[in-house]
């Protein structure tokens, strides 16, 4: 199989923009990159399709009335590998099957337990299943959770 | 009017035979309104009616013999009651039905009909029998019970649907609220860690830091009250063991182990914030020095006992560390902002908080929140 090696390309889904900024620093503090951010489902369609993140970190109430579900079919439509987070303020708005994405990172969430979730999914994403407990801060989707056990 | 000869209460009442009839003469008499038809003849018609029935319907013997009893009926009666009547007599059966009628002056009454077929020896139906009583009243009663059920049921299904509306707006109110919070949180600790990037000297970072734990503290508060199943309580023991992971998960430089007995230790959400605090600033003191010299460990567990949330935190050596070397942990005091948010915040939720030190260093503070006086 073909496993992304880190550091983790990563693409922001995030439409408050201190928030998006504050996300993006404590990705690349954890040594990944960012592959770009986005404020909308518009601005998703508009990434070039070579580009594939490996990991999209989606908010779920996004800019001009779109939501992470649809960012998310359309993430899973343009790049079917990458591994789809939602991080939202609003977990009990996700379906029970994750429509088909990885996990949820709850808002509002602590510095350590963002960087935490982050370390649990580089460890879950490279090199599976993750070493680490999962942290309080993130709940793997069932599907996504029984691939690695 | 020509008789039957069978016909012994005869053309009745004017006949001698009749008169003499002890049977014919209570049936004469009741109280009880009686007819009896003939089925042989067109129509069924009336042949015999007594004076009860005349006091009843108002009509004269006269205007009533030969004629089919549903002159009786009128714009109001039921249809359907009729039908059943018809298929009655048809079929030979007796029938009791309540039947709207109209006497000779146009009131109207409730008729408690009961009517059935009189067999001669061979099984052949000879007349037809028939009491009748007013039973206005009893229906009239029944109609207003009944009509008066309906009302209150409508109500009643007005209000638990309003009921309901309302309900379903304050949800909807509840959700868009602490959707708001939480993002304003999130917010916060973001705008925070921008900054806390731009300090240069360390103690601007560590007092930064400080609050960052504080409002990350009350993030985690906020989390767990709206993703337990129920908002109104908070339960202290899985929240500490959360904050206690994010802790030490931020502090990569050391080796801290968690174990965790927790029973079930809910406090009103009132306080959940406050007490949240406490505990946040006990763990972050507890695990403040730089340098532990070996593995520790955190041991917390939490129950109710005697109408009092308890909360214990013991933080030692982990005797997994074989190392002799074992730096005894500096003595647990809090001080400054630390001791006024403990000792402020623990005044106000009715908490007490103690602790006491081994001589290895460990530190056990207890919480205990009465819960039964708030
Ligand atoms: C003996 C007897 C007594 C009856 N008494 C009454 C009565 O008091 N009030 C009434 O409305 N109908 C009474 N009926 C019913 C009507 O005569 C008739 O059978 C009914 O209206 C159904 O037939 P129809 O559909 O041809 O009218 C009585 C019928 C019989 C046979």
């Amino acid at each position: 199989m073909n496993r992304p090696k880190p550091p983790l390309s990563i693409l922001v889904v995030e439409d408050e923009l201190i928030i998006s900024m504050d996300i993006e620093m404590m990705i690349e503090d954890a040594g990944h990159r960012v592959m770009a951010t986005a404020a909308s489902l518009k601005a998703v369609a508009a990434l070039p399709v070579e580009t594939k993140p490996d990991v999209a970190l989606v908010d779920m109430q996004l800019a001009q009335g779109s939501t992470g579900l649809e960012v998310n079919d359309e993430i899973r439509k343009r790049w079917p590998g990458t591994i789809v987070v939602f991080v939202t303020a609003n977990p009990k708005k996700i379906p029970e099957d994750f429509a088909g994405a990885h996990g949820v990172i709850a808002k509002p969430f602590s510095s350590a337990g963002f960087v935490a979730a982050l370390r649990y999914l580089e460890e879950g994403v490279c090199d599976p299943p993750p070493v680490s407990p999962e942290p309080g801060s993130f709940v793997a989707s069932p599907a996504f959770g029984a691939h690695w056990g | 009017m020509d008789d039957r000869d069978d016909w012994t209460l005869t053309e009745a009442l004017h006949h001698e035979q009749g008169r003499g009839d002890p049977f014919a003469a209570a049936v004469r008499s009741t109280r009880m309104s009686m007819i009896i038809t003939d089925p042989t003849r067109p129509d069924n018609p009336i042949i015999f009616a007594n004076d009860a029935f005349q006091r009843l319907t108002g009509y004269d013997r006269d205007e009533l013999i030969g004629r089919n009893c549903r002159f009786l009926q009128g714009s109001q009666t039921d249809p359907e009651t009729v039908g059943r009547i018809r298929e009655a007599v048809e079929a030979g059966t007796d029938i009791a039905v309540d039947i709207l009628n109209y006497r000779k002056d146009g009131t109207s009454f409730w008729n408690a009909l009961y009517l059935s077929p009189v067999r001669d020896d061979a099984g052949t139906i000879q007349f037809f029998f028939a009491s009748q009583l007013d039973v206005t009243d009893r229906i009239d009663v029944q109609s207003r019970m009944a009509r008066e059920k309906a009302r209150v049921e409508t109500e009643v299904t007005r209000r638990v649907a309003e009921l309901r509306d309302s309900l379903d707006a304050q949800r909807l109110l509840l959700h868009e609220v602490d959707h708001r919070v939480k993002n304003n949180m999130t917010m916060i600790g973001s705008i925070l860690r921008l900054q806390l990037r731009e300090a240069q000297d360390s103690e601007t970072v560590d007092l930064l830091r400080a609050m960052m734990t504080r409002i990350d503290a009350l993030a985690t508060v906020h989390r767990h009250l709206y993703q337990s199943e129920d908002v109104t309580r908070f339960d202290i023991g899985s929240y500490t063991v959360n904050l206690a992971s994010d802790l030490t998960q931020s502090r990569s430089d050391c080796d801290i182990r968690i174990r965790a007995d927790l029973g079930r230790a809910e406090v009103p959400a009132g306080q959940a914030s406050a007490i949240g605090l406490i505990v946040n600033e006990i763990l972050s003191h507890m695990i403040r020095p730089t340098d532990f010299g070996g593995a520790r460990v955190f041991d917390i567990s939490s129950r109710v006992s005697r109408g009092r949330v308890e909360l214990g935190i013991r933080f030692g050596r982990d005797a997994r560390d074989g190392s002799a070397k074992h730096p005894a942990l500096p003595r647990y005091s809090p001080s400054g902002v630390t001791e006024q948010i403990i000792s402020r915040l623990a005044a106000q939720t009715r908490t007490s908080v103690s602790w006491t030190q081994g001589p290895s260093g460990s530190i056990e503070v207890t919480v205990i929140v009465d819960t039964e006086v708030s």
